[in-house]
């Protein structure tokens, strides 16, 4: 019986540093006073699935199955959508669909970038 | 979006559906050897076609890109009696819905 | 690809408020995938721009909108009943969106599953959490979780009582699983008092829990209201058990 995705339930190092409770939504939101319940990047990562389903590089059922393995494990402690998020890049990095040295090196890129504006 | 394709709602090749709205039917318990659609709780129990849907590609074949066969998709209406054991109420029902492979006609 | 959503439909759902004043880890590590991926050719950027704007147009407005004329106009309600995604180009929502045949969750195969007074439905995807999007918008936590997923067909009507909501035991309480393409919606029945109201007043108290089957419409009731639990103690499954569970997400 397949039941089991190709997602090893362990801990990526990078995707364990970002990992900080103290910056999901949920706390951050009420802090600043936004009443949208939904990060702005939320409705993004939604169209990501969607792409790479649409695109078969990351078929629906394949990412959801996985999704619910690292969500009951890995990421349990961690509120959606950041926990749909890690289990996203989770699976992709697994999949080889990108590597961390390019996700290291593009956060930084992009962060510096989104800084300096 | 190369690979999504259009559901066919009418038939194509195929035309044919095995059953009907009424029949009693039984759900195979076929091997996995990929991701499945049809769920673990409804293999060997019987139920009752309640719809017919649309023709599609069967979604193992899908999965591998592979120009699959044609075949009828059908809602299933199963007893919650006939899911569990002593599930306590005798009107409750479960639909899923499921392509003609994976079902073969049922007496009772 | 035009929009013919009526406004309010997404943009309901959007609060204009202040934004977070800090960039997080999780709003760069986003973008950083998602760069990364149009870049390999996973999917392009246009495709992606588009799924986007979707998203943010769809919302429960306008299954709202489809249940509240369905019960003040019957020759609608057959409309429906006949060809479901036919019926919601009436108002305003194309099932064909973004791509010009669906997208890849939600399909062009809608079948409203209409509620009487001895059956009632309730809607979940036990493998994965397929929803009616085009026509409820985006799914509620506690419907994508593997809690819900799991206890709805094996205990649905504890897992209704847990949303407040008790049937008797003869009606039929009837779990419409979307495991392949048909995409299901609950049209439910029109609560006794509310025969001489406006589309508009009835489309209030049809909240998206209605339309999922987890709640009935009732005047007064205009909004979808869940006791606050936070999931961080371990979900016991009760697939196998003799018990169900009380400790669940919301």
């Amino acid at each position: 019986m397949s039941t089991t995705s190709d997602v090893e339930p362990v801990r990526i190092a990078l995707l364990e540093a970002l990992r900080n409770m103290e910056k999901t939504w949920e706390v951050l939101a009420p802090r600043y006073g936004v009443t949208n319940p939904n990060p702005p990047w939320k409705t993004s990562l939604t169209a990501m699935c969607d792409c790479l389903a649409a695109s078969g590089a990351l078929p629906a059922l394949d990412r959801r199955r996985a999704e619910d393995e690292l969500a009951d494990s890995v990421y349990r402690e961690v509120p959606a959508p950041e926990r749909q998020l890690l289990a996203l890049v989770h699976i992709m990095l697994s999949r080889g669909l990108v590597s961390e040295t390019d996700l290291v090196g593009r956060m930084r890129a992009v962060r510096s970038r989104l800084e300096s504006a | 979006m190369s690979k999504s394709k259009p559901l066919k709602k009418s038939p194509r090749t195929t035309g044919h559906a095995r059953f009907k709205v009424g029949d009693r039917v039984r759900v195979k318990d076929l091997p996995n050897l990929f991701y499945s659609r049809t769920q673990m709780y409804v293999r060997g129990v019987v139920g009752t076609i309640a719809a017919c849907t649309y023709q599609d590609v069967i979604p193992e074949d899908e999965a591998f890109n592979r120009d699959g066969r044609l075949e009828q998709y059908y809602i299933i209406r199963f007893r919650q009696k006939d899911l569990w054991p002593e599930y306590p109420f005798d009107n409750d029902t479960v639909q899923t819905e499921s392509p003609e492979r994976w079902l073969e006609p049922a007496e009772k | 690809m035009s929009h013919t959503h009526k406004p309010g439909d997404g943009g309901a759902e959007r609060h204009a408020a202040p934004m977070v004043e800090e960039i997080t880890d999780f709003e760069v590590l986003e973008i950083a995938v998602r760069e990364l991926a149009i870049e390999h050719g996973l999917f392009t950027a246009e495709d992606h721009r588009r799924f986007t704007e979707w998203t943010e147009s769809i919302g429960p407005a306008a299954g709202s909108r489809l249940v509240a004329k369905a019960w003040i106009d019957p020759a609608f309600k057959a409309r429906v009943m006949e060809d479901a995604v036919r019926a919601c180009k009436e108002i305003g929502i194309d099932w064909a969106e973004p791509t010009g045949f669906g997208t890849p969750s939600d399909y062009m195969n809608l079948r409203v599953l209409e509620d009487t007074p001895t059956l009632h439905h309730v809607i979940v995807c036990t493998l994965c959490s397929c929803y009616p999007r085009p026509l409820l918008g985006m799914s509620p936590e506690w419907y994508r979780t593997t809690n819900y997923r799991r206890r709805l067909v094996r205990w649905p009507r504890q897992v209704l009582a847990e949303f407040g909501l008790i049937l008797p035991p003869e009606v039929e309480l009837r779990v419409e699983d979307s495991n392949q393409k048909c995409r299901f919606m609950v049209l439910p029945v029109q609560p006794e008092g509310t025969e001489n109201w406006t589309e508009q007043q009835l489309a209030q108290i049809v909240t998206r829990d209605c339309m999922i089957g987890v709640a009935l419409p009732r005047p007064g009731r205009t909004a979808d209201i869940h006791p606050v639990q936070k999931a961080r103690r371990p979900v016991q499954s009760s697939e196998h058990s003799g018990e169900p569970a009380h400790e669940h997400d919301k």
